[in-house]
C-alpha cells in the first residue's frame, strides 16, 4: 500500500481533487446549503487528521498481520503463534506484490504474528555458530521494536526466550530469559544471513529451527 | 470529503515529519530514529509510512538515493560511478549490500541477473585499494567485474550495513556520492 501511494501519489491526489471539484460544482448548481456542507467537512477534517496520524502505525502493522495470517509468504497462511521461514532469498522474479519483495537478498526472512493473551510463548533459537541473525519483535500499536533476539543483543548460542504479555505473573523456567511484550499482540520478523547460493541449505535449516511453543507451566 | 482531506493532510504531515528526521549526506538519505521505543506520535507515523516495521539503526543502517551527486534523478539513460576510497566500504559486523531497485523499491528483473553487490562480491580494486562500482545499462568495457546493471528508466539505490560499525553509529562515516560519468 505504501509503495503504491509512493508510486501513484500525485496522480491519485489530482484525480481525487478533480472529483471533489466536480461534486461541489454539481451541488452548488442544484442549490445545496454549502455552509452546512463545508462546516461538516471542516469538522471531519480537523478530527480525522490527528486520528489518521495516531492510527497510521497500527494500520501499517495490521497490514503485515493480514498478509502473514491470511496470505503468508510463499507457503500459504501462517497461523497465529507460529513462525514460517521463507526457503529462498528475495529475488526480482518473485518481487512485485510479494511481502518481502523490497527486502534484502542477503537474508532468509522469517515471519509470524503472536498473541500472548492466552499465555506466554517460548521462542527457541538454535546455535547459529557466529552466523548473523536477528528476531525482531514489533509492538503493533506503535510500530516500535521493543525487543531483539540475535547476534547483536543475545549472541549466537542456542537459547530459549519467554515472551510474556502485559500483566503476566509466573515463573520463568531455569535457563530461559523473559521478554515482556507491551501488548498482547506482536509482529515477529526474523532474518538469517545467507552467505551465498551454496550456503542456502544450511541457512534454511537453521532458520526453520527458530520456533515458537507455548510455555509449559 | 472531510475524511479524504483528513487523509491527505495526514499524509502531507507524515511526509513533512519524515523529511525532518531524514539525514541526507552526499545525496544518500537515512533515518536513524525509526523503530525505537519511545518515539512520539508524529515520528512513529512518519516512520510507519516511510519505512514500515524497519530495523532499528543499530541493527541495520539503510541509505537510499534516487539522485546523483549533482541532484539529478538517477536514470538508466546515464552511466554512473560510485567510488569507494580504500577502506571506505560501509564498516559492519555482519554484511553490507548495495541493491538497484525501481523507484518503488522492488528489485528489477534484469536479463543480466545481478541486481546487487555485497561484501562477498569479488570486486576489482584500483592500485590505491579503492573500488569503483559501475552503475549503467550496458556493460562497461574492461570493468565487467564491478558492473551493476541498471534498469532503463529511473531507479533507486539502497545501501545496507547490518550491525553497522562505530563510524556509522557515530555519524562520521559518509557514503560517497554517485557520480555521473562524462
Amino acid at each position: 500500500m505504501n509503495r503504491l501511494i509512493l508510486k501513484y501519489g500525485y496522480p491519485v491526489t489530482a484525480v481525487i481533487l478533480v472529483i471533489f471539484a466536480w461534486v461541489i460544482y454539481t451541488r452548488i448548481s442544484r442549490g445545496s446549503d454549502m455552509v452546512t456542507l463545508a462546516l461538516a467537512a471542516i469538522i471531519v477534517w480537523a478530527l480525522g487528521t490527528p486520528a489518521f496520524i495516531y492510527f497510521w502505525p497500527r494500520i501499517t502493522v495490521t497490514g503485515f498481520k493480514r498478509a502473514i495470517v491470511q496470505r503468508g509468504f510463499s507457503g500459504g497462511p501462517i497461523p497465529v503463534n507460529t513462525l514460517y521461514a521463507e526457503p529462498t532469498i528475495s529475488s526480482a522474479s518473485a518481487s512485485n506484490g510479494s511481502l518481502m519483495g523490497t527486502g534484502t537478498d542477503d537474508v532468509l526472512y522469517i515471519g509470524g504474528w503472536l498473541d500472548v493473551g492466552q499465555g506466554p510463548l517460548v521462542l527457541h533459537v538454535p546455535d547459529m555458530a557466529g552466523r548473523y541473525y536477528s528476531v525482531q519483535f514489533t509492538d503493533p500499536s506503535k510500530s516500535s521494536n521493543f525487543a531483539y533476539v540475535g547476534k547483536r543483543t543475545t549472541g549466537t548460542k542456542a537459547g530459549d526466550y519467554v515472551l510474556s504479555g502485559p500483566g503476566w505473573k509466573g515463573t520463568i523456567p531455569n535457563g530461559m530469559t523473559q521478554i515482556s511484550s507491551p501488548t498482547d499482540s506482536a509482529l515477529v520478523i526474523g532474518r538469517v544471513f545467507v552467505e551465498g547460493d551454496s550456503d542456502l541449505p544450511a541457512a534454511y535449516a537453521l532458520a526453520k529451527q527458530i520456533q515458537l511453543a507455548p510455555l509449559k507451566q | 470529503m472531510g475524511a479524504t482531506f483528513a487523509y491527505l493532510t495526514a499524509v502531507l504531515i507524515m511526509n513533512a515529519v519524515g523529511r525532518t528526521i531524514t539525514t541526507t549526506v552526499n545525496g544518500w538519505s537515512s533515518i536513524r530514529t525509526c523503530g525505537q521505543p519511545g518515539n512520539g506520535i508524529l515520528v512513529r507515523a512518519a516512520c510507519a509510512k516511510a519505512l514500515p516495521v524497519v530495523n532499528v539503526f543499530e541493527e541495520a543502517a539503510y541509505w537510499t538515493t534516487t539522485r546523483d551527486g549533482s541532484g539529478h534523478r538517477l536514470s538508466g539513460q546515464n552511466d554512473y560511478v560510485l567510488h569507494f576510497p580504500a577502506g571506505q566500504l560501509p564498516p559492519n559486523d555482519a554484511f553490507w549490500s548495495l541493491t538497484v531497485t525501481d523507484v518503488g523499491g522492488y528489485m528489477v528483473n534484469d536479463s543480466q541477473g545481478r541486481s546487487s553487490f555485497n561484501d562477498r562480491s569479488s570486486l576489482a580494486q584500483g592500485a590505491d585499494g579503492s573500488i569503483d562500482l559501475y552503475l549503467q545499462r550496458g556493460a562497461p568495457t574492461g570493468h565487467e567485474q564491478n558492473w551493476l546493471p541498471t534498469p532503463a528508466g529511473s531507479f533507486k539505490l539502497m545501501l545496507r550495513a547490518y550491525l553497522p560499525g562505530p563510524a556509522i553509529l557515530a555519524g562520521t562515516y559518509r557514503v560517497p556520492q554517485v557520480v555521473k560519468a562524462q
